[in-house]
Parts: structure tokens; sequence; C-alpha cells
């Protein structure tokens, strides 16, 4: 053997090694694409087991070249194909191990007191080889896409005590149209306020919309209300753990939630009088926390109250006297309804509003003792309406009378 | 109907005079216009605890229309009001109109014997011979004879000055009630809640007033039914005016019986 012959071999070697090792390297995957690359492979029952190559390539899990048997990592040690059937879940927890361990504390790893209880994997939400990223527009969790996603359970299979319309009332709400129609990616979806990997039963104490949590929640986005909630006698309350002090929920509503200037919304102009009138106009509240109840009645009576009921908007409802997310007590010298500042207040709409405004009551409750002119006149009124259509009434009969009794004689 | 009044021989029984004229007629008909725009953009109001209203306001900007109209009813009312005032110092008819519209004594005087005229319950008890020898010493106590009218019996009186006083409490009030600054630069709120209180009642007042007493006299009314016409043609003939109006026609004969009498002496 001489030097080049033995120089061609060695080549020849290498190259041959080179070629094996790589070829060695991909095979795992390639190995699986033989036969899971056929469009018609089908499993006994009949499932499609064919897996798109071009889709996983394009995943998160393609990208990083992570490699079938990473992930099915029982076939592994499988030297004999078509290997068994029945593989072993795919654990994700072996590289996710910090949102595998929020999921046990979820309610999607609880098995709900069912019949049939449904338990969510990973792929329910994230699919399977075709993952991407939460950021990319494509993903079955980039928030645009999130509604859709929990969708697919939450409209019917999984039946909550309010019911599948309850869920879809989101889609009315301003935070599914900013989503959908508006592409503002960073509106409220469904993980936005429920949690994702450790997302709880809304009735769970744990649970980032109950009431412990609810103010928190919205105002990781709507920032700048959480201080001012926080101030009024609603957040002040809230603070103190009393449990009929409304949230953000309880006058805004949930899922259904709707700018205040849309005439659907709870807290429309012509509305909102409905909404505090539940606790405001509740006697027992009232006696258990001490206000004032008969609201809603008092403010009915009065021109706004009246306009308003007719669909007049432009009229003051409870907000535009008390305020809204820091509603304080008139005694607060910041209150819109303290005596230093009604002039200003109603100054808002009536220009010029000077302290006139202040001598007399806006809720009255009882004329007798609150307004007693109102009353006078009220009472004169009456008496001279009853005596004057009782005088009417009278010489109607009277003339009636005398016509049927001349009649009747002339006959 | 008795016929006391002998007719007079000046004037044909099928004579027709002029009760109202045009410029009357044309104001009665503007102040129904106006009432009745008033009181269907204003009643809701005061009565806004009555569904039935809700109907009226079904439509976006509905509520705002109707402040619209009852304003706009209210200025035409009220120029209705000054030009009635204007023509009723202004003209020898208005004017004496006006002279024939103010209460007298002879009024309460007419509506009290009219009453008892129509109960008809002395006239009863002297039959039954009760209080007898009482009745025959005073016997106008026993309203055999229904009273004598002049150009405006006591119930048109009435109501005109009904109009007139509320026409005034409403335009005060109303006038506070649409400019509320204006009202409470001069008012303390418990004031202007007057405003609105009698504003509101004032409403109900006339608005039962004319549907109660106002129809009853001049639709209701089996003499008139289904409706006097006096308020379209402005006429009444000279049966009616004998009948209704005794005083008025017998000063007519009277001024005829002059005007033939000076006739006579000028030839």
């Amino acid at each position: 053997m001489n030097v080049r012959t033995l120089i061609r071999s060695g080549l020849l070697a290498i190259g041959l090694v080179i070629w094996i090792a790589s070829a060695g390297l991909a095979a795992g995957d390639e190995d699986c694409l033989t036969c899971h690359g056929d469009k018609d492979l089908k499993s006994a029952r009949g499932q499609s087991m064919f897996l798109d190559s071009d889709k996983f390539q394009a995943s998160v899990h393609g990208q990083a070249e992570i490699a079938c048997t990473d992930c099915h990592a029982d076939l592994r040690k499988v030297k004999d194909f078509p290997h068994a059937e029945k593989l072993k879940p795919v654990d994700c927890s072996a590289c996710h191990d910090q949102e595998a361990a929020l999921i046990k504390s979820s309610v999607h790893m609880q098995p709900h007191r069912t019949e049939n209880p449904i338990v969510v994997t990973c792929a329910d939400c994230h699919g399977t080889h075709d993952i991407r990223k939460r950021d990319d527009t494509e993903s079955s969790v980039f928030s645009i896409n999130i509604p859709e996603t929990c969708d697919r359970c939450h409209l019917e299979r999984v039946k909550i005590k309010n019911g599948g319309a309850f869920i879809l009332q989101y889609q009315q709400s301003a935070h599914y149209k900013a989503l959908q129609k508006a592409g503002l990616s960073l509106s409220a979806n469904c993980v936005t306020c429920h949690g994702g990997h450790d997302v709880k039963a809304a009735g769970d104490p744990l649970s980032r919309v109950s009431r412990k949590s609810i103010i928190k929640t919205c105002c990781r986005c709507h920032v700048g209300i959480e201080k001012d909630y926080l101030e009024g006698v609603h957040g002040k309350d809230f603070v103190r753990g009393v449990k009929d002090v409304p949230v953000c929920n309880d006058c805004h509503s949930e899922h259904g939630i709707i700018s205040p200037t849309d005439i659907s919304s709870r807290v429309y102009a012509t509305k909102v009088a409905a909404v505090c009138s539940r606790c405001h106009d509740d006697e027992s509240l009232g006696r258990q926390y001490g206000f004032l109840t008969s609201r809603l009645k008092t403010y009915s009576a009065s021109y706004h109250g009246t306009a308003s009921k007719f669909g007049e908007t432009r009229v003051a409802n409870c907000a535009s006297c008390h305020g809204f997310h820091d509603i304080r007590t008139s005694s607060d010298p910041k209150s819109p309804i303290n005596a230093a500042n009604l002039a200003a207040t109603c100054g808002q709409c009536h220009p010029g509003a000077g302290v006139n405004f202040a001598k007399g009551k806006i809720h009255v409750v009882s004329a007798k003792t609150e307004n007693q002119g109102s009353h006078v006149a009220k009472i004169i009124y009456i008496i001279i309406i009853g005596g004057l259509i009782s005088v009417f009434l009278l010489f109607i009969a009277a003339d009636l009378f005398h016509r049927i009794r001349t009649r009747w004689t002339k006959a | 109907m008795d016929e006391g009044l002998i007719p007079s021989p000046l004037i044909r029984d099928d004579e027709i005079f002029l009760r109202m004229n045009l410029a009357e007629r044309i104001q009665h008909i503007l102040l129904i216009a106006t009432f009745t725009t008033l009181i269907i953009t204003g009643l809701p109001l005061v009565l806004y605890e009555m569904k039935i209203f809700k109907a009226l306001f079904a439509f976006e900007k509905a509520f705002y229309i109707r402040g619209i109209l009852h304003r706009l009813a209210a200025v035409i009312m009220i120029v209705n009001i000054l030009w009635h005032i204007a023509y009723s110092l202004f003209t020898r008819r208005g004017r004496n109109n006006f002279k024939e519209l103010m209460p007298k004594f002879k009024d309460a005087k007419d509506a009290f014997q009219v009453f008892w005229h129509n109960i008809g319950l002395t006239g009863f008890l002297y039959k039954k011979g009760i209080f007898k020898a009482c009745f025959d010493k005073h016997p106008y106590w026993l309203f055999k004879e229904e009273p004598e009218f002049g150009r405006y019996n006591f119930i048109e009186k009435f109501e005109y000055l009904g109009v007139a006083w509320g026409s005034l409490v409403m335009i005060i009030s109303g006038f506070f009630m649409w400019n509320v600054e204006l009202s409470l630069k001069f008012f303390p709120l418990w004031v202007h809640d007057i405003f609105i209180i009698i504003h509101g009642y004032e409403a109900i007042l006339a608005f039962l007033t004319i549907i109660i007493w106002h129809m009853y006299n001049v639709h209701l009314n089996p003499e008139v039914f289904p409706m006097s016409k006096v308020w379209l043609n402005g006429k009444i003939t000279s049966h009616e005016l004998r009948t209704l109006h005794p005083l008025e026609y017998k000063k007519i004969a009277e001024e005829r019986v002059r005007a033939s009498a000076k006739a006579a002496e000028v030839k």
C-alpha cells in the first residue's frame, strides 16, 4: 500500500465517518418522519398520525432543534420500529418546571367534581407540534387568540354556574372589541384577569377575580383608578374588609363590561342610578352602615331624575355630583357635595352657580320636615284642586239631574 | 229650556250675532294648540311615575325635543296673551268684552241660584208642604227661576279669569324654571323648589278644569252636544242669545229701540 492509497482510503474513511455520524445525528427525527411524514398514517382508532414537518420546523421547539425523542422520551430506548401504539404522555415539566408547578395549583389540574372530570393538559391550550411563542401572532396563546382558545372548552364542554351565555358576554365587551377590532394586544383577555397557568375558579378566594383581588387585577391596567378608589368611602371600607362594599365588577359588570358612554352599559348616564340604588335604597344596608336610603326615589322626584328616566343624558346623575371611583362623604372637604364645594359642583352644568344652590335639599325624603315651603304649596294646591273639582262635579251632576228631571216630567 | 224672555220685535228670530270675531277665534285656537302642547310635553314630568308616558319618549332625543316644544309653545302662548291684552286695551270690542268679563257679586249669586234651581230641593219641599209658610214669605229660596245671564255667564267668567290667573302663575314659575341659574341668583334652592311644585300642580289644576269643566260646558252638555260651534264660526242665533244670554239680548233690543227713536226724531 503506497502513501497515496493510504491517504485516499484515510480520507474516504474520514468522509464515511462524517457521513455516518452526520446521518446518525438526524437519524432519530428522520426515522420518525419515515412513517409520520405519511399523510395517510392512521392509528388503530383512525386518528391521523401525520406530522407536518414544516409546521414543526416553524414552531418554537423546531426552531430550537428539539428532537422528537426529547419530548417523546419513552421512544429513546426503543430500537424496534414501528413502536408500540400507546406512548406515555409528553411531560413538559422536564423543561418547563416553573409553569408545571403553577398548573398544579390551578383549577385545570384539579379534577372537577363531575362524573367525567376534565383534566386540562398543556397541549389543550398550547397545541402540540406547532407550539409557538406567546408573542407570536400565530400562537394559540397570543393575547388576541386567547379568547378563542379558552372558548374551545368553556363555551360548551365546561359547565359553569352562570352558563355559557355569561362567558359569551365577553364578546360584547369593550375589552374584546379592543382586542379583536382595534387589535390592541394589551386589552384584557381571559388570561389577563383569570390568570394563565395558575387560573383558579372564580369562586376560589385565591382567584385573581375574587372580591379580595379584583381591585388589584383590574388596576394592573387601569392604574390611575386604584388610587382614586382607595381614597373614596368604598375603597376605604374595602381595605377594612367590609364585605358589602362594591368592588369594580359590582358596578361595571364583568365579562360584558363596556364603556360608560355606551347605552347598554350598567353605568350609562341614565342607568347609573339603578346601580347605586341597589345598595343606597336598601334599608337594612343603610341601617347597618349608617347611610341615608331612598336615594333613587328622591332623585326620581327631582327634575334631574325625571329627565334621566325619560332618557335625557345631559342631566345630573349620581356620579355627576358624587363622583364615582372616589366617592366621599359630604363631610369630607374633598367631596364634591361638601357644602363648600357645592357651588363648584353645580357650576359644572349651571354656570355661575352661587351659594343659593346650597340653600335647600336635593334628596328630599320627607318634604314635611326638609322642604316645608314646597310642602305647604303642595298642600294648598291639593286643597284647591280637590275643592274646585268637587264643585265642578257637583254643578255638572246638578245640571244633569235637572235636565233628566225636567225631561221626565215633561214626558 | 225656559223661554221666559219675550222676543223683541226689533230682533228677527233668525238673526245671527257675532259672539266671537275672527281675532277672538284665532286667539282661542292658539290657546287650544299651545295649551295642548304644553300639557302633552309637560304632564309626563309631573306624573313621572306613570309608565304610559315612557312611550312618548321612545326615541333618542325625544326628551330634548319635548323641552324645545314646551318652551316654543310657551312663547307662542305668551305672544298670544300679549296680543289679547293689546286687543282688550286698544279695541272697542275688546274693551267691552273685558268689562263684561269682570266678576260681579251677581255672578256668585247666579252660581248659587243655578245650583239650587237644578237640585230643586226647596221646590220639592214646598210641594210637600214642608216649610210652606217660610217659603211663602221668602220666595227667593224656592229658586223657581234660572238667573238671567249677561254677555258672559258665571261659568265663562270663571274660565276666563282662571286662564288669566293660571297663565300668570305658569309664566312666572315657568320663567324661573327655564332660567335656573337666574332663579338661583335671586332665590335659595328651596324657593326654586316651590316654583317647580307650583308649576306642576297648577298644570294639573288647569288640565282637570279644562277636561272636566270646560269640556262639559262646551261639548258634553246636552244643550250643545256634540259641540258648540261658536269657537269655529263665532256665530250665535238670536234665539240662542235670548235663551242663554237674556241680559245681552235685552241690551241689544234696548239699543235698537233707542236707535229707532233717534231715527224717528231725525225724521
